[in-house]
Parts: structure tokens; sequence; C-alpha cells
């Protein structure tokens, strides 16, 4: 297994994928940078910068981001024969689809974390002197790690399904854009997958569960919707001919 | 004599990588120029050049006596061809495809199913390529390639993939078609005894230089025999004949005469009869092409 | 040379789902807008006064998004056609200049955009009269919502066609179009001399005319730095 994922690392690495992991930091410092959201209610500065860069991040970058990921680490696969090379090795398709839902989720957390320093490199150039919430940060930073794990399945799925990166990108914004609408509704944003990361994100949410959503909702629609694609994708993947 | 492709110090490079060096190469008309070298030689690159998909670093391209810089449209619309792997459309069908190089070539639509007939593809003319065989891409392609009536045709390794009666078909195809439409083709390829059964001109490339371009039966003479002596004493036989002043090599513990005119062999015989060396045998020594192509471009490899 | 460029383009987009994204986006559009209408129709009626000139502007909140995404998508399926099998290196062979081969493609994803804003103008009038929004259609608004942004949002046409088609890896048009996304996203904070805020038409003076004729200019100028760049390469 460890020899999969390190051969996946090393294709990855050939990819562009740096430029592609460091677009997510630089688009943190803009929306940090750029908004000036002010309210007189006395409140941690921090909280202002937060809410107005997660808005726009977690709601419409990190859904799209994840299916580039997904279609660049199935990249080689399709050029010129490259999955009957990869599956005539001694591997196992699952194995294979694992190490590459792995290697995925570590990218997504590491531009989690990536943007987790924007936030803090922001906070320092307008000269915050609040302390820290780091709390609520690493809550927001890990929620929407885990709410991107659904996500990353199901276009990972597409990506083995599509050769072209156009097509996996054309379904994840169908389901994307609507989460714009879906946020502001109390009915259906809870139940909405691709609404979850910017749910799990906001620092305005339920503060007594480890997350910003309760327990509930999470495995329900985050755990359930994961399932789904992770074994659609893994069941897809075991029986395409290559 | 009126060349149809004609390069002058032809140079590629890519940074430090220099594919093609000081290339010269003319192709007379209706002739099947075979393109000969050992894979990463340069062949692709030139031809790539040849069609205008890449700059050449310096040197000059004439095709028809045009220069192709500032004629390439009109130099084109008399060329077909086919680099490398076959491009296709694999949404597309085999008709279709054919069809969207058709409208820009503005040729009648009866010339589809003309080529299609030639490689013989005619019954799957409405299958998606999608679906098709490698060496049935390879057919496309070629068919694509004949599409417009060209007067040169390029062909980069157009039997790669092909079964063997694929390969025979294209062979017999590509010596008709300069006899019956005065078509001059320039076919790539790292199997010599591939060019050898189709090509009357051959140029070898090796490391970005030509290191060979002739008819094929100066190729041929070169293969020539050698005759080879096998005496009891070799050392001292060859010796005896080099006093004589008959020209020969001592080589592995056999006498090797240069010279293979009838005469001059029987004169070696008797001369070393003579002088009483035991004659086991007079063998005639022929190389293969094979042995002159790698010898040839290992050459151009220590140089 | 390039009417036979085009007919054989258009050949090629068969099948592709060109046509059906050409529908998808601004049949996307106002579909949000029955989800938003249908859940809570009571509530924004009251909100303003005007509700066609509210109803227009609830529309035009998504257009800009999906046409910038839209033009992501189409350049990059575009690119992918010819690079799939590396089909560049056939069509350039032809007797054809590479000139014409990129207008061509250039010229068949404007048609098709254009086509997209015209279906978005005939579903939002269609969904505005099923709602029943009243006798006063402002029909120029109605235009300039569905109109607008498509030449607002020429330069980014020519800035992502040129990217894609000089891309061996798709994935880096695609993600300078996801920041170009959120660009369009965030376009009342961006300064007026990006044109990811243009296809928004907003502008400091408020004249979204504006943008408009920005969009063709600087989209005209885009598109020749991107065909130059394309002739001068080296077909792989
Ligand atoms: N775009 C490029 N960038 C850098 N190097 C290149 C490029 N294209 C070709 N080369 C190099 O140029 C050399 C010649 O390649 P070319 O494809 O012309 O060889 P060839 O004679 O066609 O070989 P083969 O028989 O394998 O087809 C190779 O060493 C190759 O690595
Ligand atoms: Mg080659």
């Amino acid at each position: 297994m460890l020899s999969i994922l390190q051969a996946e690392w090393y294709k990855l690495r050939k990819s562009k994928i740096l430029f592609i992991i460091f677009v997510g930091p630089l688009i943190g410092l803009f929306l940090g940078l750029t908004s000036n959201l002010s309210i007189d209610v006395a409140i941690n500065e921090w909280y202002l910068s937060l809410f107005s860069m997660n808005l726009t991040y977690a709601l419409l970058f990190l859904p799209l981001i994840t299916g580039i990921l997904a279609s660049i680490i199935c990249r080689y696969e399709h050029q010129a024969g490259g999955w009957k090379q990869l599956l005539a090795l001694p591997v196992t398709r699952g194995k294979v689809f694992i190490a590459k839902y792995v290697i995925l989720m570590l990218i997504v957390l590491a531009i989690q974390l990536l943007y987790l320093g924007a936030v803090y490199v922001v906070g320092m150039i307008k000269g915050i002197t609040d302390p820290f919430p780091l709390e609520i940060v690493w809550k927001s930073i890990f929620g929407g790690w885990v709410a991107t794990f659904p996500l990353v399945a199901l276009q990972l799925w597409m990506s083995i399904l599509f050769k072209s990166f156009a097509a996996p990108f054309t379904v994840n914004v169908i389901f994307t854009l609507p989460s714009i609408l879906a946020v502001n509704s109390e009915r259906f944003g809870p139940y909405y997958p691709w609404a979850q990361p910017f749910s799990m994100m906001y620092i305005g949410g339920n503060t007594d569960d480890i997350f910003f959503v309760p327990w509930d909702q999470l495995l329900t629609v985050v755990g359930g919707s994961f399932v789904l694609f992770f074994l659609g994708g893994y069941l897809y993947f075991q029986r395409k001919s290559v | 004599m009126e060349y149809v492709v004609k390069t002058k110090g032809l140079t590629k490079n890519f940074g430090k990588e220099k594919p093609v060096t000081g290339l010269d190469m003319k192709i007379p008309k209706g002739e099947v120029y075979g393109f000969l070298g050992p894979n990463g030689a340069g062949k692709t690159t030139t031809i790539r050049m040849l069609l205008g998909l890449m700059k050449p670093t310096t040197g000059t391209i004439h095709i028809f006596q045009k220069d192709l810089r500032k004629e390439r449209v009109n130099i084109l619309k008399r060329v077909g061809s086919l680099v490398e792997n076959p491009s296709y459309y694999p949404h597309l069908t085999a008709y279709e495809n054919l069809e969207a190089l058709r409208k820009i070539l503005g040729v009648p639509k009866k010339k589809i199913y003309e080529v299609l007939e030639i490689v013989r593809l005619s019954d799957v003319a409405n299958k998606k390529v999608k679906g098709f065989s490698l060496g049935m891409k390879q057919r496309l392609g070629i068919a694509a390639s004949l599409l417009n009536n060209p007067e040169l045709l390029i062909l980069d390794e157009p039997t790669n993939g092909l079964d063997p009666s694929g390969i025979i078909e294209i062979r017999q195809l590509i010596k008709r078609l300069p006899a019956e439409y005065g078509m001059t083709i320039l076919i790539s390829s790292h199997l010599l005894s591939e060019i050898d059964q189709m090509a009357t001109t051959v140029g070898i490339v090796t490391n970005g230089k030509m290191i060979f371009q002739d008819s094929i039966e100066v190729m041929r003479m070169l293969s020539q025999q050698k005759i080879s002596l096998k005496v009891n004493n070799s050392e001292q036989a060859w010796r005896s004949l080099l006093a004589k002043g008959i020209k020969a090599d001592y080589k592995d513990d056999t006498v090797l005469l240069s010279e293979h005119s009838n005469k001059k062999i029987a004169e070696a015989v008797r001369t070393l009869v003579q002088d009483g060396f035991s004659i086991y045998r007079v063998e005639e020594e022929k190389r293969s092409l094979e042995d002159i192509f790698l010898q040839m471009t290992r050459g151009g490899k220590e140089g | 040379m390039i009417k036979k460029l085009l007919s054989s383009d258009f050949l090629k987009i068969k099948r592709k789902g060109f046509w059906f994204l050409t529908f998808l986006g601004p049949f996307g559009v106002v579909a949000l807008q029955m989800v938003n209408y249908g859940v809570r129709k009571d509530y924004l009626l009251q909100q303003s006064d005007n509700d066609w000139d509210y109803y227009l502007l609830n529309v035009s909140t998504f257009t800009p998004l999906a046409l910038v995404l839209g033009i992501v998508i189409l350049t990059s399926f575009m690119a992918s056609l010819e690079n799939e099998t590396n089909a560049w290196k056939q069509l350039i062979s032809l007797p054809v200049s590479k000139m014409s081969v990129y207008l061509s493609k250039f010229t068949v994803l404007a048609f098709l955009l254009l086509i997209s804003s015209f279906i978005l103008m005939l579903f939002t009038l269609a969904y505005g009269v099923f709602l029943d929004l009243g006798e006063e259609i402002s029909y120029f608004e109605l235009f300039k919502f569905s109109f607008y942004p498509y030449f607002a949002g020429l330069p980014i046409l020519a800035l992502q066609l040129w990217i894609a088609t000089v891309s061996q890896n798709q994935g880096i048009p695609i993600t300078i179009g996801i920041l170009g996304v959120i660009f369009t996203y965030s376009a009342f904070i961006l300064p007026d001399w990006m044109i990811w805020k243009w296809p928004s038409l907003i502008n400091e003076w408020n004249e979204p005319i504006i943008n408009v004729l920005l969009g063709i200019g600087v989209g005209c100028l885009l598109y020749i730095v991107g065909m130059f760049d394309f002739t001068r390469r080296d077909v792989k």
C-alpha cells in the first residue's frame, strides 16, 4: 500500500500540483485583504476577518478545487493507456482507488493548513491585536476538511469515468453552484452535501459540538453522501474496462 | 534534377538538445524515399519541420521549389501526411472524421468512400473510432493522408501496429502510388528490411545527421559480397598475397579479398596454390543491409 | 478558408455535450430563480415596487458566474478535443493558416455563448411571464441583463481560450478559471480594471455600457495576443 501511495505522489509531483495547492492560500489572502467588513459591536476582530474570508472560500473555492485535484491524480492514467499500465502491475484496483483517495485528502488537508496560514498573515497585515481564537479556527479548518470527504469521493469517481478535465468539472459546477442558494435556506442547506464545507467552516454556528454543525447532520449528510460516492466510485473502478 | 523536397542545413534545437543538425535532404520527383534511422534519430522532428508544425532553428526547406516559410498553405494543399501516432476524434465515426478534414480540404465527398475503400475500412465507416483497434486507427490515418490527392505523401512509420496482411497491403499501395498518380513519397522507418522492399531512394539519419543519401542500388552495392579464403596458414597466405601485389585483408584467421571479379579471384587462388598453401574453402560473404545500417549508424554515434 | 474551418469545427463538437452545455447554462440560471421564487415568492415580491426589475436583478446575480464557468468549461472542452489524440498536428498539417484555426475555435465558442445569452433571455422572459410579475415588462433591461454580460465577458473568453490551447495539462486553465470565478463572485470589491468584474456590469460610474465597450475592446486585444502566441508555438 505504501509503495502505491509513493508512486501516486511521485506522479503528482510532476503535474504542477504545487501551483494548484498554492492557489488556495492566495485566494485566502485576496479575500482577506480585500474585505472591509466592519461592524460597531465589540467582537474579536479575527472573527470578522474569518467571516468574510470563509464565505467565498468554503462556498466556491474548496468544492471546485477538489475536482481539479481529482482530475490531476487521474491524468497520467488517462494518457496513452496509462490505466492498462498501472493495473497490469501487481496491485489491486481497490488499493489503487484508496491510495488515490488518501493522497487527495492529504492534499486537501495541506490546502486547508495553508489557508490557515493565509488567515494568520491577513490578520498580521491588518494589525489585528485581539487574541487568536485558536479553538474556533481549528474547528473551521478541520470541519471544512471533513466536509470535503464526500465531494472528493464523487470527483474521483467522475475523474476516473471521464477522460477530459472539463467533464468532471462540469459535474462539480452543477452541484456546487446551487449551494449559493442552499446556504440561505434553513430547510435545504443542512441536507445539501455541497453546502457542507460552508456550514462546517461557518464560525457563527453552534459551538458546543466538536464541529460547527450538529453530529447527526454531520453523520447523515456528510457521512451518508461519503459512503454513497465512495462506494459508487470504488465499485465503478472495479468494473471499469481499461 | 527536380527535387520535390530540398532542405539545406536544417537544424532544430530544444534548449540543449539538438535532435536535428545541419540536415540536407533531397527527394527527387516520383521516388519513394525511405527515411531511416534508429529511435530518437530525429526523423519525426524533421518531418514536423517539413509540415510547418515546427519552425527550424536554422536552415531552409523548399517543397515543390517553394519556400515553406513563405508559402506554407499553398504547399500543404498538395501534401498528405501522417505523423507518428494517428490523430482522430474518438467520438466521431470514421466517416465523420474524414468529413471533418474533407470540409477543410474542399474535395468531393465521394473521395471519402474512395480512401476508405483503399484502406479497407468501408465496413466500419459508421462506427465510432473510439472502438477501433490500433491497426484500424492507423489505416484511418493513412486514409486521411490520401484524401486530397497529394503530390507528396509524408508517412511517419505508417505500418506501426498493422498486422502482416495490413503491412503487405500498405506496402503494395505505397509502391503503386508513384506509378499510378506520379506521387512522391517520404516514408520513415527504423526497419531497413521494410524500406528495402519499397524505397527507391534512401536517406539514413542518426543523431540528427544525414549519414547516407542515395539510391537504393548504391546502398545495395555497399552490401556486396566479399570473398573469404580459409587456408591452412592464413596469416602467411595473406602476407604472400600482399607481396604479390594482391589486395587482401586478414581477420579472424581468414583471408578476405577486396576485389571480387572472377579474374582476380582466380589469380589469388593460383598464387596461393603455387606457394604451397592448402585451400580449404573459398566463400562469398554477403553483408546484409541490416549490417550496413548498423555499422553506419554506429559510426555516426562515435563521430 | 474560415468558413471551411467553421463547418469542420461544428462537426467536431457533435456528441461532445457542447450544445447541451449551451442550453444548460441559461437553464440553470433561471432554474435557480425558479427554486428561489418557488420557495419564497411572497417574500420576494414584497422586496420591491417593480417586481420585474427585481426579478431581473435576481436572475442577473448568477449570470456572470454561469458565464465565466461556461467559458472555462467550453474552452477546456474545445482544447481537449484536439489534445486528446494530439489532433493539432493533423489539423495544422492541412492547408490552413494557424491564425484561421485559432479564429475558428474562438468563433465557435463565441457563437455558442451568444446562443446561450439568447436562450437566457427567452427563459428569463418565459418564467417572468409565468410568475405574473405585472404588465410592465422592461424589455430593455431584459436585453441588457441577457447580452451585456456576454460582451463584457469576451476578454475572459479570449484569455481562457489562450491558456487552454497552449496548456498540455488542462488542470492549469481550469484552476485559473476557478480563480476567475472567485473574482467574479467577489466583483463588488474588485477594482474596475479587472476583467472578471466586467460581466457583473458594475463600475464606479454606474454605466453598464462601459463594461460592454471595454469587453469588446480588451477582448479583441487579448484575442490577438493569444492568437499570436498560438501561431508562434511549435505543434507537438
Ligand atoms: N518537443 C521536444 N522537446 C525536447 N526534445 C524533443 C522534442 N521532440 C523531440 N525531442 C527529442 O529529439 C530527439 C529526436 O526525436 P524524434 O522524435 O525526431 O526521433 P525519431 O527519429 O522520430 O525516433 P523514433 O524512431 O523513435 O520515432 C529525441 O531525442 C527526442 O527526445
Ligand atoms: Mg518518430
